[in-house]
C-alpha cells in the first residue's frame, strides 16, 4: 500500500461511529471546541448585531411632556418602543421651531425661571455624547460651562462627534439651538440663559442585548475591575468573598464525609446498620435542606455556623446512601476469599472493604462536592448574607449583571478545578485501579512527574512504570 | 461406539496403578464429609441440592468432583470452605469439626478474588499476615511466588496481569497460609483452552512438590480425568453420589495420556454418568431444512 493511499484511508474515517473511539487529535480538537464553542455562540450574539439584539441601548434621551418615565442614556429600551420614543419628540419640537427662531433675546418671557430649568436638562442630554467622545470627562458631566461650549463647537462645525456620531437630525437640531442661545450669550451664564423652549434631541440608541446578557469584554472588564478592587470597611474584598464561600463549602462537606462515610461504609458492610439507618436517611433526604434553615439559624444563631450545617444537612443524607451503594457493590468473592484466607470479622472490614471500597468512595466524595457547590448559594442567604452570594444577590438587585457573571463563571473554575485535580490526584493515590495505568491527561502527568522530579522513589515510579507492564500483561 | 470402548475397562488397573490405589487408601484422611445434606427453601417447599453425600479425601490425593450442572458441587465446596452451612451432616478435617471458613483450608475461586489493592507479593502475604505474621511472611512469601513462576510480577497489581497469572497469584495465595487442604471451585473455568491446559500442567506440577491435598471442582471431563486420583461423580436434583472413579491412568501425567485407552475410558464413562441419554438425543431433534443460498430443498 502506497503511503498516499495509506492517508487517504485515514480521512474517510466517520466522524459518528457509535462506541468507536476517535483519534486523539479528533478527541482534543473536540474538547477544545466544547470550551470555545458557547464562547463563540457568546460573542456572536453580543457583537454581531444582525444576532438577536431585541433592544436598543439610548445614547441620547430626550424628555417627554406629560410622561412620567424617564429614560436616561444608557437605559434599555425594546426596539418596537424606540421609534415611538423618537417620534413623540419629534411631535414636541413641531411647535416650538417657529417661536424659537422668531424670538427676541430682549423680551421677558413669563414664567421664565422653570423654562429656564427645563433648557439646562435639554443641554445636558447632550453630555453623554460628549464623555463617550472624550470631550469632557465623566465628572464634567453635569459641569454647564463646558457642555455649553461644546453646543458651540458642535453647531459651528469645529468639533463633530464620531463615536457616537450625532444623527443629521440632531446636528440641524444643534445648530437650531446654539442659533438661539448664542443670541442670549455666546458663553454660559446661568444668569443670562435662554427661556425660551429649546428644541429636545431626537432620542439615539445602538441595538443591544437585554442588560441579562452583557458582551464578554465587560464581563472580563467589570470581573478584573471587581477583582482588583481594594477592600472597603465594611466591604470585604472579593478574595476574601470568595475564601469565605470555600471555607462554608469545604466545611460542611468535610464534616458530612467525616460522618456519613463512616455511618455508610457501616451500613454496607453490616445489614443490622444498614436496616437501621437507611430507611430513615432515605426519607429524611427528600425533605430540602433549605426548609431547615430557620431551624439551623435558631440552633446555631448567625455567623457561618449554620450555613455550614446547611450545606453538611442538604450533603450528608445522600452521602450516606451513595456510601452504602458503593461499599455493597465490593464484589462478595473478595470478602470470602479473604475468609479462607483467616480474616476475622474486624480485619474484614479494615483489610479488606475499606481498601476495597476507596477508590469509588473517592469518586463518589468528588461527585458530592459538587452537590455541596449547589448548597453554598442557599446557604449563604441563611441568617446574614455573606460571601459571593451576597456579592451576586446586590449587583444582580442592581441589574449590574456584568459584575454578576465573572462571579458565576469563578463559582465554576472553582469547582471545576478542584475536580479535575482531584481526579488526577485519584491516579496517584490508587494506582492498582484498571484506570490509573491508563493515558493519563496533562494535569496528571504534571502532579505524577512533579513528585519523581523531586524524589527517585519506588513509590512513584512504580506508576509511570504501569503503562511498561500493561504491554507484557499476556507473557 | 461401543464397539471401541468397552464401559467398564475404566475398572481395570494395571498393578502399578492398583499398588498406588492401596498405598493412598492407607494414608491418614484429611478430610471426611458425613451424611452431608443441603437443603434450600424455594417457595413453598424445599429443594434440596446434597443429599447424603459422604466420602473422604486422603493425604496428597487430588481428588475432582464432577457432575451435571445443578448437582450442587459449588454447595459442596462452599460448605466444606465454610462459607455455607450445611442442614446437617457434618465435614471433619483430620477427624475434628469444622465450622466457618478458617486459614486451614484454602480457596481458589473461579472469578478472580485477587485484592486489587494489594500487589502480588502483598496478595500472597494476606493470610500470614492475617495471622500476625508481619515482615517475617516476605521471604517466604517470595517462594511461593517463586513455585507459581511469578517472581518478575511480585510488584505488579493484579490487574496488570492475564486471567491465567490471577489464578497462579490465587494459588500461591491460598498455599502460603499452609492448609490442610487446597478447595479449587473450577478455578481454570473462566481461562481460555490454551491456559487452561497449561494451567493444569502448572498445578499437577506443585502439587507434585509439595504435600497438600487437593479437592477440585470440575465441569470439564478431559480437566477430571488428567488432574485426579479419584473422582467424585454427582447426580442432579438432588445431589447424589453417583460414583467414585478412580483413574486407572499411571503418574507422573502428560499430555500425551490424552489418547491412552484408560484415559478415554474413564472419559467415557464420566460422559455416560453425567449425560446418560442426552448425548444421542440430538440425533431426533427434529431440524427445519434450510439452504444457504435460499434455493428450494426439494
Amino acid at each position: 500500500m502506497s503511503p498516499d493511499s495509506i492517508r487517504e484511508k485515514r480521512l474517510r474515517e466517520p466522524w459518528f461511529a457509535a462506541r468507536r473511539d476517535l483519534s486523539p487529535r479528533r478527541a482534543s480538537l473536540l474538547t477544545l471546541l466544547s470550551f470555545t464553542l458557547p464562547l463563540l455562540i457568546w460573542s456572536a450574539v453580543s457583537y454581531l448585531p444582525f444576532l438577536w439584539h431585541p433592544d436598543m441601548e439610548l445614547q441620547i434621551s430626550a424628555d417627554r411632556e406629560n410622561v412620567t418615565t424617564v429614560y436616561v442614556a444608557g437605559d434599555r429600551m425594546s426596539r418596537e418602543f424606540f421609534p415611538e420614543f423618537q417620534e413623540a419628540v419629534r411631535q414636541q419640537n413641531q411647535p416650538l421651531k417657529a417661536t424659537l427662531e422668531s424670538f427676541d433675546p430682549a423680551a421677558e418671557v413669563p414664567n421664565g425661571a422653570a423654562l429656564r430649568r427645563a433648557n439646562k436638562k435639554t443641554l445636558r442630554h447632550l453630555a453623554p455624547i460628549l464623555t463617550s467622545n472624550h470631550w469632557i470627562t465623566e465628572e464634567q458631566a453635569k459641569d454647564d460651562a463646558a457642555i455649553y461650549a461644546a453646543w458651540g463647537e458642535i453647531a459651528s462645525g469645529r468639533k463633530i462627534p464620531e463615536r457616537p456620531r450625532l444623527s443629521d437630525e440632531n446636528l440641524a437640531i444643534v445648530a437650531r439651538n446654539w442659533a438661539a442661545m448664542s443670541k442670549v450669550s455666546p458663553a454660559y451664564d446661568s444668569g443670562r440663559f435662554i427661556s425660551v423652549p429649546l428644541l429636545a434631541l431626537v432620542p439615539q440608541g445602538r441595538p443591544a442585548n437585554p442588560d441579562y446578557l452583557p458582551a464578554p469584554h465587560e464581563v472580563v472588564v467589570s470581573g478584573i475591575k471587581e477583582f482588583t478592587a481594594p477592600p472597603e470597611a465594611e466591604r470585604p474584598s472579593m478574595w476574601q468573598r470568595v475564601g469565605h464561600s470555600i471555607r462554608i463549602v469545604f466545611g460542611g462537606f468535610l464534616l458530612a464525609a467525616l460522618v456519613g462515610v463512616a455511618i455508610g461504609v457501616l451500613c454496607g458492610t453490616y445489614p443490622v446498620f444498614s436496616k437501621l439507618v437507611e430507611p430513615f436517611t432515605d426519607f429524611f433526604r427528600y425533605m430540602p435542606a433549605p426548609t431547615f434553615s430557620t431551624l439551623l439559624v435558631a440552633i446555631f444563631l448567625a455567623n457561618d455556623a449554620p450555613k455550614i450545617a446547611l450545606v453538611f444537612v442538604g450533603t450528608i443524607f445522600q452521602l450516606v446512601l451513595v456510601v452504602a451503594n458503593t461499599t455493597r457493590r465490593l464484589e462478595l468473592p473478595l470478602l470470602e476469599a479473604a475468609q479462607t484466607l483467616g480474616a476475622n470479622q474486624a480485619q474484614l472490614l479494615t483489610r479488606v472493604v475499606i481498601p476495597g471500597v476507596l477508590p469509588n468512595l473517592y469518586d463518589d466524595l468528588r461527585i458530592l462536592l459538587g452537590w455541596a457547590w449547589t448548597w453554598l448559594v442557599i446557604a449563604e442567604l441563611v441568617g446574614v448574607k455573606s460571601g459571593l452570594t451576597e456579592f451576586i444577590e446586590t449587583q444582580g438587585r442592581w441589574r449590574n449583571f456584568d459584575s454578576v457573571y465573572p462571579v458565576i463563571i469563578l463559582i465554576g473554575l472553582i469547582g471545576f478545578f478542584t475536580d479535575q485535580i482531584l481526579s488526577a490526584l485519584s491516579r496517584v493515590l490508587f494506582p492498582w485501579t484498571a484506570r490509573a495505568s491508563c493515558k493519563p491527561n496533562l494535569l496528571t502527568r504534571a502532579l505524577v512527574f512533579l513528585p519523581r522530579f523531586f524524589q527517585k522513589d519506588s513509590s512513584a515510579r512504580a506508576l509511570s512504570d504501569t503503562s511498561a507492564e500493561c504491554k507484557i500483561e499476556k507473557a | 461406539m461401543n464397539a471401541l470402548v468397552d464401559p467398564l475397562s475404566y475398572r481395570e488397573q494395571s498393578p502399578a496403578v492398583r499398588a498406588r490405589f492401596e498405598a493412598l487408601k492407607e494414608r491418614p484422611v484429611v478430610l471426611s464429609v458425613e451424611n452431608l445434606y443441603k437443603t434450600f427453601p424455594c417457595g413453598s417447599g424445599v429443594v434440596t441440592a446434597l443429599k447424603d453425600v459422604s466420602f473422604q479425601v486422603y493425604r496428597r490425593e487430588f481428588m475432582c468432583v464432577i457432575g451435571p450442572s445443578g448437582c450442587g458441587k459449588s454447595t459442596l465446596i462452599r460448605i466444606l470452605a465454610g462459607l455455607e452451612d450445611s442442614s446437617s451432616g457434618q465435614v471433619l478435617l483430620d477427624g475434628k469439626p469444622v465450622s466457618g471458613p478458617g486459614p486451614d483450608r484454602g480457596m481458589v475461586f473461579q472469578s478472580y478474588t485477587l485484592f486489587p489493592w494489594l500487589t502480588v507479593k502483598q496478595n500472597v502475604m494476606f493470610g500470614p499476615r492475617m495471622a500476625g505474621k508481619g515482615s517475617s511472611a516476605e521471604p517466604e512469601a517470595r517462594q511461593w511466588i517463586d513455585l507459581v513462576g511469578l517472581s518478575r510480577f511480585e510488584n505488579s497489581y493484579p490487574h496488570q496481569l492475564s486471567g491465567g497469572m490471577k489464578q497462579r497469584v490465587a494459588i500461591a495465595r491460598a498455599l502460603a497460609n499452609r492448609p490442610r487442604i487446597l478447595l479449587m471451585d473450577e478455578p481454570f473455568g473462566a481461562l481460555d483452552a490454551q491456559t487452561r491446559s497449561q494451567m493444569q500442567s502448572y498445578l499437577l506440577q506443585i502439587w507434585r512438590n509439595l504435600d497438600i491435598t487437593i479437592l477440585f471442582i470440575t465441569h470439564d471431563l478431559d480437566e477430571a480425568a488428567y488432574l485426579s486420583d479419584r473422582i467424585l461423580v454427582l447426580k442432579a436434583n438432588p445431589g447424589e453420589v453417583d460414583e467414585m472413579i478412580e483413574v486407572p491412568v499411571p503418574r507422573p501425567r502428560t499430555p500425551s495420556q490424552f489418547v491412552t485407552p484408560e484415559f478415554i475410558a474413564t472419559k467415557y464413562r464420566i460422559d455416560q454418568l453425567i449425560h446418560p441419554e442426552a448425548a444421542h438425543e440430538t440425533d431426533s431433534i427434529p431440524f427445519p431444512r434450510m439452504t444457504v443460498a435460499g434455493d428450494d430443498v426439494e
